[in-house]
């Protein structure tokens, strides 16, 4: 069976601010989940509040059926791993060192290492292509390789479930590339789910099965990006007017903003 | 990926795994060797020199003519200065991994001024001596306990608690001041010494208490050896690993706060070595939190050399070991401070 999330009348959001006001969403199981809309719309938000980091004022969080309020945190983490949006980078620590601590959850005091978390993070740094930097300081690296070390650390977890908030921010075109096919990979060969905050909306309609488009902290639309995807949820959910045509590589909805670009800032702006 | 890629080695012993960072068995091992050499050379030297062979058939207590000074003078106080400063070390390590500030120790947060002004009153008052250690330990934590209540509004997050601390720090020390002036003035000078710290006439008893303490934590602190990984993590990426961070550093705190009032409780504030032992051996050991056991190693070796420099720098005037370790401790932290390549703060 593979894993999924869902939500229930969730509310959640600030002291002094609600975000996300009675949210029911269901995020399919083995597939490739996009969340996109405007800054400050309650993405993150909501990514947080999916992966415990954030206690809901009401409502619930399932996962593959069960509140994830009532589970321990320890075994949620090797359920479901999470990238966040701008991680602290610690001071001093190499990069094999931060990829290791993603083996947390399956460790204790007295068993601090194991042979299957020498596997799992010697495969993680290889998926994320970060295994020719192993013994660098994290923070003396790249924004792009540092986002390639967090997510090491997410894919060393190696839970059923990613959720991971704009990972291919701040990488370059072709790392941004390997990154989504390296979801993809994870989704179809492992059966992973995934759940991604993405800004691309090309990306997004390429490589998800699934688009979940927001807009103050509500659910504009969700399905398959090539059925909802049009010019009226565009417009509707960044103001900005565009044509929709297929992409002539992939056949997916390709969103070209029209020339002269309008924009009219959406409700959150 | 092997665990020598992390610079660590796996230590295994029946059902317990555990990584050590080689550099850290390195160095404990220098210091181990080093903490020996001032052990002996503090057994060694006093009003009276001891050869160090003399010391040593002294030490058992078979009758030389050295098993009085050896055995009842010079070892209490000796052994009373390693445990007094592990437990700073241990101490200062665990405050400073979770305020993740290298300024912030026992001295810095309100600890040991909660202990002075609790001491200052027992000392001009005229409480019986035997009450002054308890009477400071019970100012040090309750001084804590108002650090941790002002800080855990926002769940211990690094700002706050240093910020709590500080504060807290400044209104206990004027209090003390205030004690202190309007009492008698060879009260108020038997009290300034006490704060300044001193191991001079001090012995088993004292470092007893300090030992059980440290044995009582020795748990706790095998376990945070392992958890302070997760604490230079942000809350949201330690949550995701499914650590508590709220709980965690609440039991870091707790334990820090345990060994470092306790040894204040017992020699005064023997200033800097809760702040400057964590930051040596953090550099020592090329680690980005300061490493426990080293930090415990390189505090015992502080104070230990401070109390012998206190006794023979100018001898036959008897300098306190804090006077000695606030003389070595602030120029060296700024010599780190000077000479580190990476940012300190
Ligand atoms: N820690 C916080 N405290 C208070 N308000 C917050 C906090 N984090 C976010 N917010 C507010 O909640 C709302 C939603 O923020 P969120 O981070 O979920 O947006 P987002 O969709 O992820 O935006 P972006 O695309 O810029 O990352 C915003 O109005 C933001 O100002
Ligand atoms: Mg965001």
């Amino acid at each position: 069976m593979t894993a999924q999330l869902s939500t229930r009348a969730l509310i959640a959001g600030y002291e002094d601010r609600v975000v996300l006001d009675g949210l029911d969403l269901d995020l399919p199981g083995g597939e490739f989940t996009a969340i996109v809309g405007p800054n400050a719309c309650g993405k993150s938000t909501l990514l947080r509040t999916l992966a415990r980091l954030l206690k809901p004022r009401s409502g619930t969080v399932l996962l593959d059926g069960a509140a994830v309020r009532d589970l321990p945190t320890r075994e949620v983490a090797r359920r479901l791993a999470v990238l966040p949006q701008s991680p602290l980078v610690p001071e001093g620590v190499t990069v094999a060192e931060l990829v290791a601590r993603g083996r947390q959850p399956y460790q204790r005091w007295w068993q601090q290492w194991s042979t299957s978390d020498a596997e799992a993070v010697r495969e993680a740094m290889a998926l994320a292509d970060v295994d020719g930097i192993a013994d660098r300081p994290v923070d003396t690296l790249s924004g792009g390789q540092r986002q390639r070390v967090w997510i090491a650390m997410t894919l060393a977890q190696d839970t059923d479930i990613l959720l991971l908030d704009e990972p291919t921010t701040f990488l370059d075109p072709a790392h941004q590339v390997e990154i989504l096919n390296l979801v993809h990979r994870l989704r179809s060969e492992r059966g992973r789910t995934v759940v991604a905050v993405l800004h691309d909306l090309n990306q997004a309609a390429r490589y998800a099965d699934h688009l979940v488009a927001m807009r103050g902290g509500a659910v504009v639309a969700a399905g398959p990006p090539r059925t909802i995807l049009t010019v009226d949820l565009v417009r509707d959910v960044f103001g900005l007017d565009c044509l929709v045509v297929p992409c002539p590589a992939s056949g997916a909805p390709l969103v070209v903003p029209t020339w002269p670009v309008t924009v009219s800032p959406g409700k959150d702006a | 990926m092997t665990s020598a890629t992390i610079g660590r080695s796996v230590v295994r012993a029946g059902a317990v795994t555990v990584l050590v960072r080689r550099r850290s068995v390195m160095v404990a091992g220098a210091l181990l060797v080093v903490l020996a050499a001032a052990v002996l050379a503090s057994l060694c030297v006093g009003s009276r020199y001891i050869a160090p062979l003399d010391v040593l058939r002294a030490l058992p207590g078979d009758g030389t003519p050295y098993d009085v000074v050896v055995r009842q003078l010079r070892l209490p106080r000796t052994v009373l200065a390693v445990v007094v400063g592990a437990a700073f070390g241990v101490g200062g390590a665990l405050i400073q991994s979770v305020s993740r500030n290298p300024l912030a120790s026992p001295d810095i947060i309100g600890i040991t001024q909660g202990a002075g002004l609790a001491a200052t009153v027992a000392l001009t008052t005229g409480a019986a001596a035997a009450l002054v250690a308890p009477a400071a330990l019970a100012g040090g934590l309750l001084a804590a306990a108002v650090v941790l209540a002002l800080g855990s509004r926002h769940g211990l997050a690094a700002r706050r608690f240093v910020l709590a601390g500080v504060a807290v720090a400044v209104a206990l020390r004027s209090l003390t001041e205030v004690v202190m002036l309007s009492a008698d003035p060879i009260d108020g000078l038997r009290a300034q010494i006490w704060l300044i710290g001193t191991l001079a006439g001090r012995g088993w008893t004292e470092a007893a208490y300090v030992a059980v303490t440290l044995a009582v934590l020795l748990p706790v602190l095998l376990w945070a050896g392992w958890a302070l990984d997760s604490s230079a993590l942000d809350d949201d990426t330690a949550r995701g690993l499914g650590v508590r961070p709220v709980a965690r550093r609440t039991g870091f705190v707790v334990t820090g706060v345990l060994a470092a009032a306790m040894a204040t409780a017992q020699v005064g504030a023997v200033d800097f070595v809760a702040l400057v032992a964590p930051q040596v051996a953090r550099r020592l050991v090329r680690a980005e939190r300061p490493p426990l056991l080293c930090a415990a190693l390189v505090g015992a070796v502080l104070v230990v050399l401070a109390d012998l420099l206190g006794r023979r720098l100018f001898a036959p005037t008897q300098l306190p070991a804090g006077v000695l370790t606030a003389a070595l401790g602030g120029p060296y932290l700024l010599f780190l401070l000077v000479r580190g390549r990476r940012r300190v703060l």
